[in-house]
Parts: C-alpha cells; structure tokens; sequence
C-alpha cells in the first residue's frame, strides 16, 4: 500500500544527498555511549534539560511527523518522563505512539542510542522535505510505522516493496530500534536487498549493517560470508556486484573494528552530544581495554611457545608481539576464517578418498592437527552464546553419508565467555592432562602415576659413585632376578609384595562363585543401552545413536579442558561443495512457521536446525542431536518403525509410548504441512530423522518449491505418508490419526493468517537468484496459492482430508503395486 | 670406520707414490706437526690455513701415525690449531667456517683414534690444554649453537650435527667421554629442539638432529644429572615434540618399506623361478633372512622420548597425513626397482595400481602403527645380536606405551580404529596371506596381535626368556587398564588363550634344556595368573558371556598341559632346591584352573555317558559349562591385576649401556663415511659462495 500513496519524485534527489550523509556519521558516532541508559542516568539535569528543549524545538518543526525522533529522544533517560508528558500535552497522538515505544524497547538494548541520534537528525531532514508536498495519506503510513503493530516482518516488507526512497531511508533508520535478535533472522533478505535491489534500498540498509558490523564480531562474520555468497549468481563485471563485494570487503578489511573508530571520534564528535562528554570519555577508555585484549593472540596460530623463552618471559613477549599486530595489521576476522578454511579443505581433501574408512581416518588425523593451533580466537556461528573453541575432540568426529561429497560432523569444546572480544583466549591445556579419567572410581591410582612420573624425571636424583654397580653385570642376571621386582619397586602399585600372590593359605581364603561372575558379565553387558553397531559403512550411525547428554560427559571427561565450569560441548556438520542457501531459506520458512504456530497456539513440532551458508558451495549445519536417520534406524534395529517404538519407549500403554506417539504426530503434522507448503521433495528414509523423543525431522532441503530431483514421478503427493507412519499413530481409524489431521488443519489456518510472513522471505530471497527452487516465474505464485487464502476454513478441512488420502492412496498404490508383481512373480 | 680408513690409506699412498709435489694445505699441516709455532714463519699462517680445503684423510692419518709422545710434543700446535678453527667458526666467511667444522671432526676424532686407551682428560689436555678446555669448549658450543640456530646455510647446519655427533660418538662408551662434560654444562638442546620444530631444518637435519639427543640423553645418565634428561624431560612444545616424532616415524617407516621391497624382491623372484615349491623348502628360504640394517639410534630415541617426556605420548597417536602425502606419490616407485633393468612389464604396473587403494595404512598413519610395524619385522629373528637389542628394546617401549594412562586411553578408543599389517613370520603350518583383508580396530588388538605373534613364533631351543616375560608383562598390563577402565574390547582373545597355553606346554616339554639356563616358573607364574586375570575378572573386560563360556572350554580342553604343569611344579615344590620357592608359587597360582578341570570334566564324562556319545562337540561342552557354573566355587586371589611399573635405573642399566655402545659404534661407522659424501656437496658449496 505504501509507494501507492506516496509521491516519490520531488522528495528523491534531496534524500539521495542526505542518506550518505546518515551513512558518515552514523557510523562514527555510534560508540559515544554504549550503556545506554544506565549512565544516561548520570547526566546532569541541566543537560537533559537542554536536550528536552531540543527536541521540543525538532517537534514544533516537524509537527508530528517524525515522532519517531521524539521517541528515540525521549528513550534516553528515564529521568525524561516529565518530558514526555509534556510532549502527549503538544501532541497527544502522537505522544501514546511513543509511550508505546518506550514500552517496546527494552533497556537492555543500548548502544543504538548515539547512533538515533544522527539517523533522527536525517529523518528530520527527510521528512521535512517529504512534508513539503505532504498529503494526508502520507501520515497514515506514518502513524502504521509507529504502530506498535509495525513490526521487523512489516518493515522488511516495506523495505522491499517500497520504492519510495524516503520511506526506505525511514525503515533504514528504523531498524536501529528493533531488537537485533529480530534483525537477525531477516538478515539474508537484508543483504540480498543490498546486493541486488537498486542504491535507495541499500543505501538505506548500509547505516545499519555497519553499525552491527562495528558491535559484533559474528555479526561481521555473518554478513561477510552472506554478501559472498549471495553476489556469487551474479555476473563478476556487473556494477552492483561490486557494491556487494565492496562491503565485503570493508568488512573482511577490519574498517569496521571498534578500535577504529575510536580514533576517529574526536574530531567528528556531533554537537547533540558535547553534554555527555565526562561519560564519553570514561567509556571511551574501556573500550581501549577491550580493544588491548581483543588483540590478544588475534591470530589462529597459538604464539608457538620458544623453548628457549622462559615461561614469564613467554607471556610477556607474546602479548606485546600481538599488540603490535592490533596496531599495523587488521586480524580480527583473520582467525575464524583461516578456522573454516581449514575445516573446508579437510572437507576437500576427504572427498578425494575412495571408501568411508579411510576418509574417516584421514579426517580423525586432520582434526587432531587442527587442535594443535587451538585454542584460538575462533568460535562457531551456529552457537547461540559467545565462546571460544578449545578444542576438538578429533577421535569423534564422524564421516556422514554421502555418495561423492565427504560432509563430515564433528564436536566442538567450547569456552563460554561474556563477551567473545573482551575475554581472553583460554590457555592450551595439553592432550594427555585429563583431569578425569573414564570413570573417577576406577582409577584411583592413575592420577597419581603420572604425577609420580614427572616429578621423578624433573628432579633427577643424583647416583653417583655407583657406576660399577651397573657396569660388570651381564644381561642375563636381570631374568634371574625378575620375581624381586616386586620388592625393588618404589611405586605405589607394587609395594605389594609377592607374597601376596602366593601366601593365601595363611590368610582367610576369599571365596566367589563362578556363576556369580558368568552372571555379573551378562548382566552388565544387558544393562547397555540399545547402541548401534559400528559399522564402516556407516560410521555416524553410532555416533548419532548415543545419547547426547552421553556424549558430553563421555567427551568430557576425556578432554584437559573437562574440569572448567563454563566447558560446553557444541557439534557441526561441515558441508564442503554443497550450496547451503535453500537450506538457508528453509531454515527460514520453517522458523517462521514455528513462530506462527507458536503464537496462535497450534502445538505443531517442527525443528529447525541452524545454517551458516560461507559460499556458494559450502557451509556448516548445527546438527539435531539425539537422532538417526529412519534409513539406520530401520538398518540398525531390523524393526519396523512401530517395533521400534515399542522397543525405545515401552508397549502401547506406558506413559512414555504414548509421549512418544504424540510427540510423533505433532513433528508428522508439522512437517507434512512444511512439505506440503514448501514442495520439499526426495523424502526418502534417509532424509528423514528421527529423535529420542519420538519426534521426526526432516532434514535436506535439497529440492524444494519449484526444484525436485528429475527422476521421479514418484513424489506426486503433497506430501510423504507411509504406512509405517500411520502404524505409529495408531492405524487410521484411531484417535491419533484424527489429532493428526486436525493439527494439520490447525497448522494450515494458522500458517494461511500469516502468509505474507512466509512469502515475503522466500520473494526476497529470490531478487537476483540463480538457485534452482526458483526456476520458473511462477514460484511465489504458486506458493502463495498453496495457501488457499480463498477457502473457507470447511473448504480447508476438505483439502486436507484430500491430501491425506491422495499420499495415503500413493501408498496403496504402492502396495497394490507390490503385491501385484509378488503374485504374479510367484504364481 | 673401517671403509673410511682403507680409502684414506689408499689415497695416501698413491699420492706418495705419483705426486710428490704436495698440496699446500698439506704443507701446511706438516707445519703443524713440527714442534716450532707455524705462524712465526707466516704470520698469516692461521688465516691461510682456513681457506684451504681440509684434507681430511691426511689431517686424521697424521694424527694417527703419531705416538702418545710425539703428539705431546706438538702438544702446543694442536692446541693453536684447535683453538683457530674455534675462533674461524665465528668468520663470517662460510668457507673458513666449513674448513674449521671439517678440522675439527679430523682433530678430535684423529687423536681419539689414537689414544683409545687414555683417560679423557689426557685427551682434554692434547686438544685444548687443561687451562684453556673450559673457555674453548664454551666458545665452540656457544659457536656451533649460534650456527645451528641461525638462519644460515643447511650444508653448514648439517656439517655442526656431523661434528656434534663425531664428538659423542668418539668414545665407544659415551660416559667415559669426558668431553661431553663440556656439552653438559654449555648446552646445545635448545638448538636441537628449535631444529626440531621447524620443518625445513626438520627435513634437512631432524634424523642426525634426534641421533644427537638420544645419545646424549645417555651420557651417564644413571651417575650424573644429565641436564638433557631434565631437559627433555619436560617439553611440552606440541610443534618440537611431533617434529621428532615425525622424524623417528620417518626412519621407521623407511625401513618398513626397504624390508617389504626386499621381501617382495625375494618373493617374487623365487615363485618365478620355482613355481612347483614344496613348503620345507619354503621355510628354508625364508631361513636365509632378509636383512636391512636395524636402526637402533632412532628406536633408542624414541624409547627416550616415550620414558623420559609424558608429552610425547600423545604425539604417538597423532597422525601425520605429512608422511601419508609423502608417501603416497612415492609408492607406485617400489614398483619399479624390482626390475632393476627398467623393462617394466605392464602386468607390475596393474598390480601397483590395485595395490594402492588397497594398503590404506599408506594414506593415514602414526608412529605408534610405524613402530608396531617394525616392531613386527624386527622381532621375527632375534638371533643376531643387533635384532636382539632392537626387538628387546620394542619391547620396553612397548612395556612403557602399556603403562601410560594416556596411551591407554587412545590404543583402547574405540573410534580410532586402524589396519595394521603386522609382519607375520612365514611358517610351516599357516599361510602368510591373508593379512590383506584385516578389519578395522581400535590399536589394542594390533599390539595384543603382535604379542600373540611373538609368543608363537619364539619357542626355540635359544629361548627368549627376557623378551617372552616382557611380552607375557604388556599383555598384562593391557589387561589391567582395560579390567579398570571396563573396556570390553572385541578381540579375539582365544588366539591369545591358545598362544599362551601352547607356551606353557613348550615350557613343559623342555625343561630341563630350559632350567638349566632360566627360571621358568616366573614365566609360567605370570601365564597362569594371566588366566587367573580372566577367569576371576573377566566380568569386568570380556565381550560377551560367550567369551566367558569360551574361556571355560579353552581351559578344559587343554587341560593335559595344566594336569602337566601342575604335576612338575608339585614335583619340583616338594623336592628340596633350588626351585622350591618358585614352584610353589605356581601351584598356588593354579588353584583356581584346577579347580574347573576338576569340576567340569566330571560333569562333561557323565554327559557323553548319560547321551551315548564318545566325542563331545564344542557346543555341547559350552552347554555343560554353562549349565554348570552355579556348583562351581573359586578362590579369590590377591593382586592378580597389580604390576609392577617399569624402571630403568635398576633392571635395564646394563642394557642400555650396551645399546648405547653399540648404536655409538654404529654411528661413528656411518658418519665417516657420511662426512666424506659432504665434501661433495660442500664442494658446489663453495663454487656458489
């Protein structure tokens, strides 16, 4: 609706001028304050009254048509809100929409502010301009953006189909005020739009992505590998490829590091802020802190310690050493790209060897050499929390299913830390300092012998005088001697004597009964958990198979870094010549439908698993833990799906048979509805997996919406229904199958409600896209009318039942197919 | 030595003979063995003399013409001349610097050469002077420290490691060579770890470098402290400590393959010759051994490296795609000198092809499965003197790897599965084939392979005692970490059972041969409590109840050879002598393995009774045990899973010692000839300087 009523042409020229502008001080400004409110709260009244009177002035200026700056105003202090009374007196409407706001923006998201305060600065301006030849529908847009209704969704709606400069200068500045999580998920459509949307567009985005750049480190990471990828469809001589790449590689040239800009500040210091000066200044020497330890080994190589350094002298010298290299050279993001290099090409290099065992090796003896240069300043950007990499447990690591490519998985130790800039890289603690051994218990003694054996050798005795001792005796003596071992011996073990051994008789004899042992072994060995078989064709089956909660303590026990409180165990799947985009955007889709459900109540599971798309060709994936594939399942158990079930959680009635069944067709519904939705196509076992809970998920987004594997005629129905699936819900008369088509219904409406959430992402998306989902002209289309916004809801219930019977029909089909050429073969 | 020796005569003699017109730098050496100072004639002597290229067979055969006397004599020359080629290792010019490197290997090793028999300090004394030796040998290491580090040439690098190693190995035994007193107290370890470290100089100098640290490491390691023990003992630099693995792992694997091309060379050319070949005959062949020189130095650095620093242990497991990237271009290459002529037929081609795939091992390997590997070959014949050290010495390394809880944990991960190709003695009654399909698993079961190889192979009448309670020692210590840690490791442990047995039986059948050089009970002590280990504990490590049951029928099936065993020891333990005390113990040992037969052969008779059938197959005997069990009643026995840790100082002092000896003789030999071989390339040096 919104370009419809704009007039675009006499506000455009005058907002190209101004938007660079934006761009400038934005971007130098932003570090003034970054605690926000709670040093706001320091300043004197005297200023704040100043900074009142200010706005108040922008207010009678603007007439209420950038309250959004009074917002932003208004936000930075608490102590202002006798002012902003004053402002619902000026101009009551208006007045609520902030109120509203103030309630919207948490305090916990601080360090926009500064930055508000020169992007305010050119809203002003612009609007001001667009206020010339202001109509009256220009405000309701307006009073829509300052909804508290206006959401992220809607502005990257708005940002996209706008083509109204101003209004994408206003989105630009108003993504400063959203949370950046929220940002976050939109942040492929951002940079897609960057890249291949015309200047307005970006250069209303720009502002923000460098202020995000400058703040974060993952962020920067995130945009960097984005933008490469995402300009990868294009042709390399096109203008606007390089304005992609150029980002790019302001980013990747570490411009937009905080220690930058903090030179910058003094002389681009904005007038609105000479009052805050005392904190800024303050605030301007923590962050000189941080940027000392932030270059702390700032490369992936660990300062390799010189044997003829002493240890003090060590640390002293490597510090300084990298210092020195914060100041001439930009490193920032050096070490977490040389880290996913590195994984990349072990990705590369196991693809060249011919069976799953040898890549498996090769890929534990890659690993174990990658871990010489950890820990580092690296971390994964499929965690949710700052950390950094320690270690990785090499022997691990698992070669996933593949015909020509080698995706491999592997687990990751992880420090988690405050803040990854600040906090400094964890010491290397070597391999074999386990703190713990397999089991505490059993090992009393192991600690010890290490201990006992180092401190032997670093405090040699000294034996003179006895070298005829040892220099007439002949070799053959030592046999003779061998049982006085036992007395000879210093150490704990053997001071037990060899009588021991021999001397029973005199003591009280110990009896046990042999059964009791035959027993004992059979017992524990039954005791086991239902683990998978190892099999070399399929080494990720028992490495997926094993509990996760199993794993981590299992790993951790194992590793020198264990004992730490803050030690996490992280896993990632490493795709190397795979393009991960798709998953991106199905990542996505599905999010976005969680959230729908979620919010309208439909308890419809599905499980999107995170994506790290670093090109064209490669990427990462945060693996779904606790789950196999139905394929290993079923190769592993020799069970059918149902018997399975039976097996795992317990017969037809136990509680958690039945948690399991619900659980089952929750996850089914939701991601019948995905398939449906998306077109998800190649469902076969293998892509589909299942947890420890009962849930399904389906995994390879490989072919979705307007791409499906070319062979097949096979998937013509909306979605994949075996009757194995139907068997674990109870058959199709039962209760469960209806809960099943009831949430799918559910799942449907609710989806159908939020449609323009959905389809906005993937027709973004497809500015500029070569992928092949895209193929053909009529994705969104269609796409869109999968949701069937004409129907009714009855209508709605009928088309589910329709789709559920056409899959169930493809399976009779099948089986009528089957037994057919049974009959006739035998017959 | 002795190759060099010949030539030098050679040379020296046809230069007496044809060319009477000397060399200048031989002059110039004449001078020096005159009692008057050479530089008072030529002020500019010593200058001179440096960049004259070293006549190295002259220098040395002077020194050795020479008596004890008439070397005292130009006592003082010797001194000067050793004294300037120190202060020339300083010169900025690399030829003086080389000239001076060469002088001095002739100086020292020409005067040792001579005086065998005289105390090191008399050798002090002739090559620096009692007064000056301290500040001299300060300066050289400090010199040779500063070359070795410094980012110079590599012929001179490598020239400071020849020199280095001539200066250890000069004395037969390295503790009587009272100059190393001197690299004690300057030391040059920094150096050879930063060469270590690097992977250039590595490359370059890594095996001399590692030579060098081992023997040094032996310098009376057991009287003195021995700053590289402390040293060595305590690096923890990841890059230094899998460069020297690396290197050790480089030279064991080269002569893995140098065994295998041979052995291919052989085996190949004499199925060609005779194909219709009956199996005695075949057996005599392999009699007539293929022989690669062993490589005790690298073995002894390694041993070094695993006892004295805990650190390495890890480098053990880690893996080295480096050496598999090497290799892996390299290995269609042994394809071709097995026909020497270059007519390579297109059938070895194929075959070479196949094969490589195949040999997965070449891909990824570590130093733990190179060292089983040549654990494996060198083991196979230990008659002569220097397999005998490298396979005892396999076996200590082997004994320290089983005790180490790092160690353990990785050789039982249950992850980290590899095909190890152990070196299987041909035999008369088992195939040698076959190996090619190995599985896959965990390194455990290839030393316990390699155990149960060795156990088989060496019932000689020359029996192997030490080496046979060394193996019967790791097999139990594996056992304990795994009963402590419950692994339950897949592993056929029948083979291991039936090894063990058939040991016991040839101890039996020969002992009297036997007694009269070994105490035999220690090691049919410790194979009985080896079973004991299972048969009380095999809850805690065995696979399956089957293996249990298995166990069981192994002990009854065989137990002839424990009714044997138990007969004699009671005959010995009742009998005063010499052998009392031991016997007895292993009547107590086997009271638990008595006390099955004694249940379970009655129970097995009446069931071939009561059923009518003569002859029990293996299935109904494991019903019968296990139907059985409940009435069943043992003895708990004491310390069945303790042993003693190993240690160096007290038992194997005396081997080492000797080892050291030997591997100093070698090297010597080797360097000798190896320094001549340098003037070549040190020759193109100079014409590009």
């Amino acid at each position: 609706m919104g370009d419809a009523i704009l007039d675009p042409a006499p506000g455009r020229p005058l907002d190209k001028s101004s938007s660079p502008a934006s761009q400038g001080n934005g971007g130098t400004s932003l570090s003034v304050i970054t605690e926000g409110v709670g040093e706001l709260a320091v300043i004197d009244p005297e200023v704040a009254k100043k900074a009142c009177e200010e706005v108040l002035e922008k207010v009678k200026l603007m007439h209420g048509i950038s309250p959004d700056c009074l917002v932003k105003q208004s936000r930075r202090s608490e102590a202002e809100a006798a002012l902003r009374s004053r402002v619902e007196l000026a101009n009551g409407d208006l007045g609520q929409g902030c109120e509203i706001k103030c309630l919207d923006d948490p305090p916990g998201t601080p360090s926009k502010i500064q930055e508000e305060d020169e992007t305010v600065a050119n809203t002003v301006k612009s609007a001001r301009r667009r206020q010339k030849n202001n109509s009256a529908k220009q405000s309701w847009l307006l009073r829509l953006f300052e909804s508290k209704l206006f959401d992220i969704s809607m502005a990257i709606s708005y940002l996209y189909n706008s083509k109204e400069p101003g209004v994408q200068a206003y989105i630009g500045n108003r993504l400063f005020c959203f949370r950046n999580e929220d940002v976050d998920f939109y942040l492929p459509q951002l940079l897609n739009m960057y890249i291949h949307m015309d200047e307005d567009v970006g250069d209303a985005i720009k502002p923000y992505i460098v202020h995000r750049c400058r703040q974060s480190i993952n962020f920067s990471l995130q945009c960097a590998l984005l933008l490469g990828a995402y300009s990868s469809d294009m042709h390399i001589s096109t203008q606007r490829h390089s304005r992609g790449s150029k980002l790019r590689k302001l980013i990747l040239s570490d411009e937009l590091k905080p220690a930058h800009k903090k030179r910058e500040l003094p002389s681009l210091s904005p007038a609105p802020d000479t009052g805050l000066s005392p904190s800024k200044r303050t605030h301007q020497r923590s962050k000189s802190d941080a940027t000392v330890s932030v270059s702390l080994s700032s490369n992936l190589k660990r300062t390799a310690s010189n044997p003829k350094v002493e240890s003090e002298d060590e640390d002293l010298s490597s510090s300084t050493e990298s210092l020195d290299k914060s100041f001439c050279s930009p490193v920032r993001l050096a070490p977490e790209r040389e880290f996913i290099k590195s994984l990349m090409a072990i990705g590369k290099r196991l693809a060249t060897l011919p069976t799953k065992e040898q890549k498996t090796q090769r890929l534990i003896s890659e690993l174990s050499l990658l871990n010489h240069k950890l820990p580092a300043r690296v971390w994964l950007p499929t965690a949710g929390f700052d950390h950094h990499v320690v270690r990785v447990p090499h022997t691990q690591a698992v070669v996933l299913n593949s015909k020509d490519k080698a995706p491999y998985l592997i687990y990751v130790e992880v420090l988690e830390c405050e803040n990854f800039d600040t906090t400094n890289v964890p010491a290397r603690i070597p391999e074999n300092r386990i703190r713990s051994t397999r089991s505490v218990e059993n090992l009393p003694e192991c600690g010890i012998t290490h201990e006992q054996r180092a401190s032997s050798f670093t405090t040699v005795p000294n034996y003179d005088n006895d070298d005829e001792a040892w220099s007439v005796d002949d070799i053959g003596d030592l046999q003779v001697e061998l049982p006085e071992m036992h007395t000879n011996s210093c150490d704990n073990i053997s001071q037990f004597s060899v009588d021991s051994i021999t001397s029973q008789e005199s003591k009280e004899p110990v009896f046990i009964a042999a059964g009791d042992i035959r027993r004992r072994l059979s017992e524990q060995l039954a005791h086991t958990p239902t683990a998978f078989k190892r099999d070399p064709e399929d080494p990720s089956a028992v490495a997926l198979k094993e509990p996760w909660q199993e794993k981590v303590r299992r790993i951790r026990e194992g590793s020198p870094y264990g004992h730490l409180p803050n030690w996490r165990l992280l896993s990632v799947i490493v795709k190397c010549g795979d393009d991960l985009r798709q998953e991106l955007l199905a990542f996505q889709v599905l999010k976005q439908l969680q959230s729908i459900w979620e919010q309208e109540r439909v308890p419809l599971w599905i499980k999107p698993y995170k994506i790290l798309v670093i090109s064209a060709d490669s990427g990462m994936i945060e693996p779904v833990v606790n789950a196999v594939s139905i394929h290993q399942v079923k190769k592993q158990s020799q069970l059918s799906l149902l018997d399975y079930f039976l097996q795992e959680h317990g017969n037809y009635t136990t509680e958690a048979f039945l948690t399991a069944q619900r659980n089952f067709v929750q996850s089914c519904a939701g991601y019948c509805l995905v398939c449906y939705l998306l077109q998800v196509k190649d469902r076969h076992n293998g892509n589909i997996l299942l947890d420890a809970d009962g849930h399904i998920i389906h995994i390879d987004f490989g072919f979705i919406l307007s791409s499906s594997p070319r062979n097949l005629g096979f998937e013509t129905s909306a979605f994949k229904l075996t009757t194995e699936f139907v068997d674990v819900m109870g058959g199709l008369d039962g209760d469960m199958f209806n809960y099943y088509k009831m949430l799918m219904l559910q799942g449907l409406i609710a989806a159908r409600k939020h449609m323009d959430k959905v389809v906005q992402i993937v027709e973004i998306m497809q500015q500029g896209s070569q992928l092949p989902c895209f193929h053909g002209s009529s994705t969104i289309r269609n796409l869109k009318e999968r949701f069937h916004m004409n129907m009714t809801e009855e209508q709605l219930q009928m088309l589910v039942e329709q789709m559920v019977d056409g899959s169930m029909r493809s399976i009779t089909t099948k089986l009528y197919d089957g037994f057919q050429y049974l009959t006739n073969g035998i017959m | 030595m002795a190759l060099a020796e010949k030539k030098g005569g050679l040379l020296r003699k046809s230069s007496a003979s044809k060319k009477p017109l000397k060399e200048k730098v031989v002059l110039m050496y004449d001078e020096i063995f005159t009692i008057d100072d050479p530089s008072k004639r030529n002020p500019r002597f010593w200058e001179e003399l440096f960049l004259m290229k070293v006549n190295l067979e002259y220098l040395e055969g002077k020194l050795e013409a020479l008596d004890g006397e008439e070397l005292m004599k130009i006592k003082d020359n010797i001194n000067c001349l050793f004294q300037h080629c120190i202060q020339a290792l300083a010169e900025e010019h690399p030829i003086r610097v080389v000239n001076a490197l060469q002088t001095l290997c002739a100086l020292i090793r020409g005067v040792h050469q001579k005086n065998k028999s005289t105390s090191g300090f008399d050798i002090i004394n002739m090559l620096m002077g009692f007064d000056k030796a301290e500040l001299c040998m300060k300066n050289l290491m400090e010199s040779l420290d500063a070359l070795l580090c410094a980012e110079g040439s590599e012929s001179l690098k490598s020239l400071c490691l020849k020199l280095l190693l001539c200066l250890v190995t000069v004395t037969d035994n390295i503790s009587q060579n009272t100059i190393l007193e001197y690299v004690m107290i300057n030391s040059i370890f920094e150096a050879i770890l930063q060469i270590l470290s690097t992977p250039l100089s590595r490359r370059e100098h890594g095996y001399d470098a590692v030579v060098l640290l081992a023997l040094l490491v032996n310098y009376r390691k057991y009287e003195s402290v021995n700053p590289y023990i402390v040293k060595l003992s305590i690096v923890d630099d990841e890059a230094t400590l899998n460069g020297m693995g690396l290197v050790i792992a480089q030279a064991l694997s080269e002569y893995n393959q140098q065994y295998r091309d041979k052995e291919e060379e052989h085996q190949t050319g004499f199925f060609s010759a005779l194909t219709n070949m009956v199996g005695s005959m075949f057996i005599a062949d392999a009699d007539e051994k293929i022989s690669v020189q062993t490589n005790e130095a690298i073995l002894l650095a390694l041993y070094e490296a695993v006892h004295l620093n805990r650190n390495f242990i890890t480098v053990l497991a880690q893996s080295h795609p480096e050496i598999g990237l090497m290799t892996t271009p390299a290995s269609p290459v042994p394809t071709t000198p097995v026909t020497p002529l270059g007519t390579t037929p297109p059938s070895s081609d194929v075959m070479g092809s196949t094969e490589l795939p195949l040999d997965a091992d070449v891909q990824t390997s570590n130093l733990l499965i190179t060292f089983l590997k040549y654990s494996s070959i060198v083991m196979q014949d230990t008659k002569d003197e220097h397999r005998l050290y490298s396979g005892k010495l396999c076996l200590i390394i082997l004994t320290c790897i089983a005790e180490d809880q790092y160690a353990n944990a990785f050789l039982h991960d249950d992850n980290m599965n590899f095909r190890v190709n152990l070196h299987r003695m041909p035999m008369r009654h088992r195939k040698k084939a076959a190996d090619k399909n190995l599985p896959c698993r965990p390194l455990v079961c290839a030393v316990l392979d390699l155990m149960v190889e060795f156990i088989v192979t060496h019932m000689m009448k020359e029996f192997p005692m030490d080496l046979y309670v060394r193996c019967i020692q790791i097999v139990h210590k594996l056992l304990c970490y795994q009963k402590k840690c419950r692994v339950r490791l897949h592993y056929t442990w029948r083979e291991l059972w039936s090894a063990l047995i058939n040991l016991l039986k040839f101890l039996m059948s020969n002992e009297t041969v036997l007694l009269a050089k070994h105490n035999i009970f220690t090691l049919a002590l410790m194979v009985v409590n080896l079973f004991n280990m299972f048969i009380t504990y095999g809850d805690t490590f065995l696979p399956t109840p089957s293996s249990y049951d298995e166990l069981y029928y192994e002990i009854i099936r065989m137990h002839q050879s424990f009714d044997n065993l138990y007969s004699m020891v009671l005959r010995l333990s009742t009998n005063v002598g010499q052998w009392k005390e031991p016997a007895s113990k292993v009547t107590h040992a086997l009271v638990n393995i008595r006390a099955i037969i004694n249940h379970f052969n009655p129970k097995i008779e009446s069931y071939a009774a009561v059923n009518h059938i003569s002859q029990l197959s293996e299935e109904q005997v494991l019903e019968v045990v296990r139907s059985n069990y409940d009435t069943l009643t043992l003895k708990l026995q004491d310390g069945l899973d303790q042993h003693e840790r190993y240690s160096e100082q007290h038992k194997e002092a005396t081997f080492f010692k000797e080892l050291v000896r030997s591997i100093s003789i070698n090297v010597r030999k080797n360097l000798a000839f190896n320094t001549l071989s340098q003037e070549l390339l040190l020759k193109e040096f100079s014409t590009i300087s």
